[in-house]
């Protein structure tokens, strides 16, 4: 999953981050200003808006405005020292999906940014099950019939991105964009790498082809039709 | 309090006017009337003194008396005469009057008018000496002196004014409650404005500045300046209204911001289990964030002790030696950034301002201009005193300030460009401070600002 998080205040900014990459093994990029951060969302890659309501240039709510403008439903939560309640509502209403007030707790901040990832991607609970595999996105844990399998951090992140979309057909592009921030140095033979790395762990677990390769296309976690 | 009422202040003062007017009319027209009325009873008094002196004649006795014969004359039966001969003898009088009232009309010895009163009867009475000349045609006839008395009774004659004057009293009353109902209504229509204004007003609160005066009120000459000075008080209190939420509110976004860091840095830090160097690290973060939470709390309560207290006009300072010590004391943070620092002083006298102050005021400048300078460039510090006035100017050589944010930068929490000037470690009140301080002591403080070129700020103080 990749996060944006839009905030002057540059130490603020890299706690919050620093927290979502050792917590939740988020990718995320910071923007110092709105500009840059309006910029940022016209690519759509991620997963969850963080939003500061008092920026330089734009403000919180020009950017929330800009984002539902070209129909991009990507969630967004607010982060405000304000917390008049005009304010709080002018925001929900322009598409805002949640607002925390400063100071707030981290690991609160935490919790709603996976709240709404989940939500963003149409599921309420935050074990997600396909076939025998369960994710569990708050241990950051994934068990087959029960059974822990052993994932690195970027394959976990990998795995989670491919269950909240069973079936479809993601591409190595698209889990580069959502999966790494703009400053690691990227090529997609790592994803290649880390895909047959997490083949082989499901495979241990007596998992059989779980996940496809469309040549040229990208991948696919299959799933039983009975679920979906 | 009891309240008095404009209007009905006026109704009753201009009816006080009015009656007072048609009760000194009416009193006029009634003293008026008396007056020609008692005139017209004394010209009537005359003449029933010369008929009744044409009723004297010869008694035809010995003695050549006189005698009065009334018995020809018409004369009103209330009035009393009496005829008497030079030596006082009763040639005749009215026959129904009783001897008192004779005796009273006999008790003026002098001719002429006069009145009497008798059983609260109010009398008006003539006493003519006449000379009744008998047989005139034989030898040009006899001289008989006759001395006459004639009384009429007053009262009818008070009674007739007082009724000829009637109608214009009640004319009078009449016109007093007709023009009384005109004025009530006129001036309560008049006085509307007034009320309305009143009413506008009275609406006015905290939550609700609107103040639109009426065009009625803004047409009446005595009611505009009250109106147009209470829409400028709101509008100015409005102003310091919404400044004062502002500025709590900035406030409030800025401690919050603060706290939000120190906070999140410390639930950072016990999210995982660290090593002893990320701790340390951790630490180090955490003091450089409580510093500028110090700073920033620092200069807040600086910003309100300065728009607290007064200065005392006795306090003065030698602005260009500290310059140069606030100069001397910042300089190796310009060494560090590799920006030259140059003090330059031109004949310049002691200033008003207290030693505190002009210190604040130096190293706010300097370290703003240090702020915002690039490496390499230079910054210039002046004093100069000329016609009584002290100017100081600081200037840098920085990245300048956009036009559209030069009316901002004296505001408080106001930054042309936040974010930077966050990680430099401003809060976005020292100008507002050096603004504050400057006014205090009755100078000005000018920013001047060209974006590439640099930025001067002219301080002009009244010298000591």
């Amino acid at each position: 999953m990749r996060v944006l998080i839009v905030e002057d205040e540059v130490r603020l900014a890299n706690n919050i981050a620093e927290a979502l990459r050792e917590r939740c093994g988020f990718a995320v990029d910071c923007a110092e200003n709105g500009a840059d951060g309006a910029a940022l969302t016209e690519y759509q890659h991620y997963d969850l808006l963080l939003l500061d309501l008092m920026l330089p240039g734009l403000d919180g709510l020009g950017i929330v405005h800009q984002v539902r403008k070209r129909k991009d439903m990507t969630p967004i939560l607010i982060l405000t020292a304000r917390d008049e309640r005009a304010q709080v509502v002018e925001l929900l209403n322009a598409g805002a999906d949640d607002y925390l007030t400063k100071p707030f707790d981290l690991g609160e901040l935490l919790a709603r940014a996976k709240a709404l990832i989940r939500r963003g991607k149409g599921v309420s609970h935050p074990v997600l099950t396909v076939g025998r595999i369960s994710l569990n996105t708050v241990e950051q844990t994934v068990r087959c019939r029960g059974q822990l399998i052993d994932l690195s951090p970027t394959e976990y992140r990998l795995f989670e991105y491919l269950i909240f979309r069973p079936r479809a057909i993601v591409s190595a592009r698209e889990l580069l964009e959502h999966l790494y921030d703009y400053n690691w140095e990227h090529h997609s033979n790592v994803i290649e790498a880390h895909i047959s790395n997490l083949r082989k762990k499901l495979r241990a677990v007596g998992e059989e082809t779980s996940i496809t390769t469309m040549r040229g296309r990208g991948y696919r976690l299959e799933a039983p039709e009975k679920q979906l | 309090m009891r309240k008095n009422s404009l209007s009905r202040q006026l109704i009753a003062g201009v009816l006080l006017a009015e009656l007072f007017c048609a009760a000194s009319f009416s009193c006029v027209a009634l003293l008026h009337e008396m007056h020609g009325r008692r005139r017209a009873f004394d010209v009537m008094l005359r003449g029933r003194t010369d008929s009744l002196m044409g009723a004297v004649q010869d008694a035809e006795d010995p003695d050549d008396n006189v005698t009065v014969d009334p018995t020809e004359l018409a004369l009103p039966k209330q009035d009393v005469y009496e005829v008497l001969s030079p030596s006082g003898r009763v040639l005749g009088h009215s026959p129904a009057s009783s001897s008192e009232l004779l005796m009273a009309l006999a008790s003026s010895g002098k001719p002429g008018y006069f009145n009497f009163e008798v059983k609260e009867e109010h009398y008006r009475a003539l006493r003519f000496n006449g000379l009744r000349i008998i047989d005139r045609e034989e030898n040009g006839g006899i001289r008989r002196p006759v001395t006459v008395l004639y009384a009429a009774p007053t009262h009818d004659l008070w009674h007739e004014a007082v009724e000829a004057v009637r109608f214009y009293v009640i004319a009078g009353v009449l016109l007093l409650a007709v023009t009384g109902l005109v004025l009530v209504w006129f001036l309560r229509r008049r006085l509307s404005p007034l009320q309305e204004l009143a009413a506008i007003a009275g609406r006015v609160s905290a939550s609700s500045w609107e103040f639109v005066p009426p065009d009625a009120v803004l047409r009446t000459t005595e009611l505009a300046p009250i109106a147009l000075s209470i829409e400028e008080l709101l509008k100015g209190l409005r102003q310091s209204f919404e400044r004062q939420r502002q500025l709590t509110g900035d406030a409030a976004h800025e401690l919050k911001t603060s706290i939000a860091v120190l906070k999140s840095s410390l639930q950072l830090l016990s999210l995982n289990p660290r090593t002893a160097e990320q701790y340390e690290a951790g630490l180090e973060g955490l003091l450089t964030d409580t510093e500028r939470m110090e700073d920033l709390a620092t200069r807040m309560l600086e910003l309100a002790r300065l728009e607290e207290a007064r200065v005392e006009r006795s306090e003065s300072s030698d602005l260009p030696s500290m310059l140069q010590d606030v100069a001397d004391r910042l300089r190796p943070l310009s060494d560090l950034k590799h920006v030259a620092l140059q003090v330059t002083v031109e004949d310049a006298h002691k200033v008003a301002m207290p030693a505190d102050d002009v210190e604040v005021l130096c190293s706010n400048l300097i370290m703003n201009a240090l702020q915002h300078s690039l490496p390499q460039g230079r910054i210039f510090a002046t004093v100069q005193t000329h016609n009584e006035v002290t100017e100081l100017r600081v200037k840098d050589e920085g990245e300048g300030i956009p036009e559209a944010a030069l009316p901002h930068v004296f505001d408080r929490f106001y930054r042309a460009d936040r974010s930077r000037s966050r990680n430099s470690g401003g809060a976005g009140l020292g100008l507002s401070i050096c603004k504050a301080i400057v006014e205090r002591s009755h100078g000005s403080i000018q920013i001047q600002s060209a974006v590439g070129q640099g930025t001067e700020v002219i301080v002009t103080l009244p010298a000591e």
